[in-house]
């Protein structure tokens, strides 16, 4: 019998590994991959209650979450172009220009 | 062992091994290749919880989307020698630490929650609600959101363009 | 008609006045003539005030509350007005009204604007030393004490590029201020035992008082610095290197005499304590006769004249402490007349001249007859010839030690007196007579400075011709006369074999007495004695302080902020300036949030 806690535990494994590649990537474009991962797992999480719970908010929610994800890949991506024309490097350890 | 149960597995079993695929692979183009397959999984699940709507969405908009932008960033960033770019981690120990201490805590308060319940019944597809509610009580949200996709096309068009 | 009161206060109050013009009216004190003849127009008011207030006999007491407390103010300033501050008050302002008049002449080269400031100091000395003689209470008279101080050390010091004056007023103000310690300490513990800093309160609860010697011996120490009693006598010489009206009105007839005024004001007191009196008495009578000898030997004529002061100053204290307070307090008053006289004669005889070594004048008195005159007038008041002030001043002060029954000052004394007389007229013979030295052409002094001269002598004469009508409290005994008579003419035949006849070689003469000789001219090792002291007590503890201030207090300022420094540049690496780093940190917090919130269930 799959219980909400299934679902819940899959999206937190989801997350902790979407997490993990946040942390270790090295390139820009790897990390967004991990961002995605990470945003993936939420929207599990809100699926799951809506369906457990027979609210519909959830669902919407999800929907609205997909969109931003959309845009914000967009304009992420279309940042590290930019930041790849000028410094000719996308390496998450060589943009270190706020560095104290 | 009903449907759902196999089902659920099979599909759990694919989106774990696809994300650690994504995270772990050297090859960037590969990791965005796993990337589609970990969102054609949670698509399915989707499907799994009576959501075919959010699975059509999630198909259109990430696994074809999503997945093509990136694509089309690292080519952009590629080296103009042409190489693939090799992708290494750095830190993978420090960083595994982390996210297992992160999953830890997470599943900690999971498993202490008086979580387990069946599901309720459904009434048919809840499509058509989706569409009441999303012109109804979720109107104001849906426009602004058209605007914040306005925005960030602007936003992305700027970038986008060449130097001066 | 302004009360009496208001005459008293206006004594004070003028000079105060023409201080606080001067001192903030920049354009008037830079003027020069022009301040002086302000603070001199003042000190005309407020010795016309203080006339009055003395030929009536004013005597009262009007205080304020100073520092409020529950029971009735702890200290009050105010005016307590008897016959011994009236005399003071006359004294002290005609001196300075005639020192005042006299420096327009002897300063007259000098820069209008260090000329204002030289008035402004006198005003503000005038001031000081009138609150000190009209102060109702110990507290007052501190304050006073140290403002006279103060203008000591502004005066001595006014011609500030020499560090030779520079170095003397530093000097005179440690000295004193080692006494005014003492001072201040006695006065906190008879104010502890009492309760009060008022005269005429402590007159009455005094004698409840333990440890009252202990006491009056620590406040007598403030009378020790300020009167340069032995073994605080030592600034007074090298004060002379202020300018001669300075020393005429600071170091003749006023500051210095304010120990002495001190420990008459506070008789009641000290009459209760005979172990300190006889002290006293001993003390100031060795001072007369170290600083005698001290005189014999040297050839600047102002520091015979300062070396002279000293040595009436221990008379005055003699006579203090042999119970006759008055009769020191008569010297106080002619010896105030005629020291100024003499010092402001040296002055016209050193403006002329241009030198103070009496070695290098010679033959003046052809040249500047009437300044010769006064000073000679001047010479016999202080060897203490009739019937000129000094003669009935000294006679009173030995008397009155003889009816103590104090032998040893009383020796002491009258062995004094024959080297006053010899000394003084030293300086005279070799100065005003014989040979012609002078390089340039000395001439008489300008009317400004004569004119003072003059009146002072007439009116050491007049008073002494007033004592001698009056005739005096005491009787002293039948012999005392002819002793000091003779005493007198013994120093003068001396001096005039050895200097004007040239009877007596004065070269073998020192050899003579040589071990007196050699100590004499090195000040009896007094003056290196100090010096010693203060550079290892003093210039130690300030280097210590010095060093404690720089390692230790700055150190620990410096330790911290090298730390701060430190864990800044360590803490810097935090900030990497890498996204994931902070990823990293966020990923922490929210584990820590997780493990706060599982405790919190």
């Amino acid at each position: 019998m799959i219980g909400l806690s299934s679902y819940l535990v899959l999206a937190a494994l989801v997350f902790s590994i979407g997490l993990f590649g946040v942390l270790t990537r090295r390139n820009a474009v790897g990390i967004l991959l991990g961002i995605e991962l990470m945003l993936n797992a939420v929207n599990i999480n809100l699926v799951a209650f809506a369906r457990f719970h027979g609210d519909l908010t959830g669902v919407i929610f999800t929907l609205f979450t997909i969109s931003i994800t959309v845009a914000e890949v967009a304009v992420g991506l279309a940042i590290v172009i930019a930041i790849f024309r000028v410094r000719r490097t996308v390496e998450a350890d060589r943009l270190d220009l706020l560095r104290g | 062992m009903t449907v759902e149960t196999v089902g659920f597995w099979v599909v759990a079993t694919v989106l774990l091994a696809s994300s650690l695929a994504v995270v772990l692979t050297p090859n960037l183009f590969h990791a965005v290749l796993y990337l589609a397959a970990a969102l054609v999984a949670t698509g399915a699940i989707f499907l799994l919880l009576d959501q075919p709507f959010l699975f059509a969405v999630q198909l259109l908009l990430y696994a074809g989307g999503v997945v093509t932008i990136v694509v089309f960033a690292i080519m952009l960033t590629e080296r103009l020698v042409g190489e693939r770019i090799r992708q290494t981690s750095r830190h993978l120990i420090n960083g595994a630490i982390v996210s297992a201490a992160v999953f830890a805590g997470i599943a900690g308060f999971l498993l202490r929650a008086p979580l387990a319940m069946p599901r309720p019944e459904q009434a048919g597809d809840a499509t058509a609600s989706i569409g009441r509610a999303l012109v109804g009580p979720f109107a104001v949200t849906f426009e602004l959101l058209g605007v914040l996709l306005v925005t960030a096309l602007i936003g992305a068009l700027y970038f986008a363009r060449g130097e001066e | 008609m302004i009360s009496n009161l208001g005459l008293t206060l206006l004594v004070p109050v003028t000079p105060f006045a023409a201080f606080l013009l001067l001192a903030i009216v920049g354009p008037l004190r830079r003027t020069g003539r022009g301040a002086g003849l302000l603070s001199i127009t003042a000190i005309t008011i407020s010795f016309a005030a203080a006339l009055i207030v003395w030929t009536q006999g004013f005597v009262g007491e009007r205080t304020w509350g100073w520092i409020p407390a529950d029971g009735g103010p702890i200290a009050t300033v105010g005016v307590l007005v008897d016959p011994l501050s009236n005399a003071m008050l006359v004294l002290v302002t005609l001196v300075s009204l005639l020192v005042q008049i006299y420096s327009l002449a002897y300063l007259s080269d000098e820069r209008p604007a260090s000329l204002g400031r030289y008035y402004t100091y006198q005003s503000l000395f005038v001031f000081s030393m009138l609150g000190l003689v009209l102060a109702p209470g110990f507290l007052q008279m501190f304050v006073f004490w140290e403002l006279v101080g103060l203008c000591s050390y502004l005066l001595i010091g006014f011609w500030y590029e020499r560090p030779a004056a520079a170095r003397a007023a530093v000097k005179a103000f440690w000295i004193t201020k080692l006494g005014d310690v003492g001072f201040i300490i006695g006065i906190v513990l008879l104010w502890a035992a009492t309760g009060t800093f008022e005269f005429t309160e402590l007159f009455e609860k005094a004698q409840a008082v333990s440890g009252l010697p202990l006491i009056m011996f620590l406040i007598y120490l403030g009378a020790v610095g300020k009167s340069a009693q032995f073994p605080l006598h030592v600034w007074l010489p090298d004060a002379m290197e202020g300018p001669t009206p300075v020393s005429a009105l600071i170091h003749a007839a006023t500051m210095v005499t304010a120990g002495v005024f001190m420990v008459t004001r506070a008789e009641p007191l000290f009459a209760l304590v005979p172990e300190v009196l006889t002290l006293i008495a001993w003390v100031g009578a060795f001072t007369a006769l170290l600083a005698a000898t001290m005189a014999c030997v040297e050839g600047d004529i102002k520091r015979v004249l300062a070396y002279s002061t000293v040595s009436q100053l221990g008379y005055m204290m003699a006579a203090a402490g042999a119970g006759a307070a008055q009769a020191g307090f008569l010297h106080l008053l002619t010896h105030g007349l005629f020291k100024a006289l003499l010092f402001l004669a040296a002055g016209a005889v050193i403006h002329a001249v241009g030198t103070n070594d009496v070695f290098r004048m010679g033959g003046l008195f052809r040249a500047m007859p009437q300044t010769g005159i006064v000073f000679i007038v001047g010479t016999l008041a202080l060897a203490g010839v009739p019937p000129l002030a000094g003669f009935f001043s000294k006679e009173a002060v030995l008397g009155g030690v003889w009816e103590a029954h104090l032998t040893g000052p009383f020796l002491m004394l009258a062995l004094t007196a024959l080297l006053t007389a010899f000394y003084m007229f030293r300086v005279v013979f070799i100065a005003f007579f014989g040979r012609a030295f002078a390089a340039g052409h000395p001439h008489e002094a300008p009317w400004l400075m004569r004119g003072p001269l003059w009146l002072l002598a007439a009116l050491t004469v007049a008073v002494g011709l007033r004592l001698a009508v009056g005739g005096s409290e005491h009787e002293a005994p039948g012999w005392l006369v002819p002793l000091s008579l003779a005493l007198a003419f013994a120093g003068f035949a001396l001096a005039w074999a050895m200097y004007q006849r040239g009877l007596v070689d004065p070269a073998t003469f020192s050899t003579a007495l040589a071990p007196f000789d050699f100590l004499a001219r090195r000040r009896y090792g007094i003056d290196a004695l100090y010096g010693v002291l203060y550079r290892a007590l003093v210039l130690g503890f300030a280097r210590l302080i010095g060093w404690i201030d720089r390692y230790l207090v700055d150190g620990v300022l410096n330790v911290l902020s090298a730390l701060t420094l430190r864990a800044g540049s360590g803490l810097r690496g935090i900030q990497s300036g890498r996204a994931q780093d902070y990823v990293y940190g966020v990923a922490f917090g929210v584990l820590l949030l997780i493990v706060w919130a599982q405790l919190w269930r």
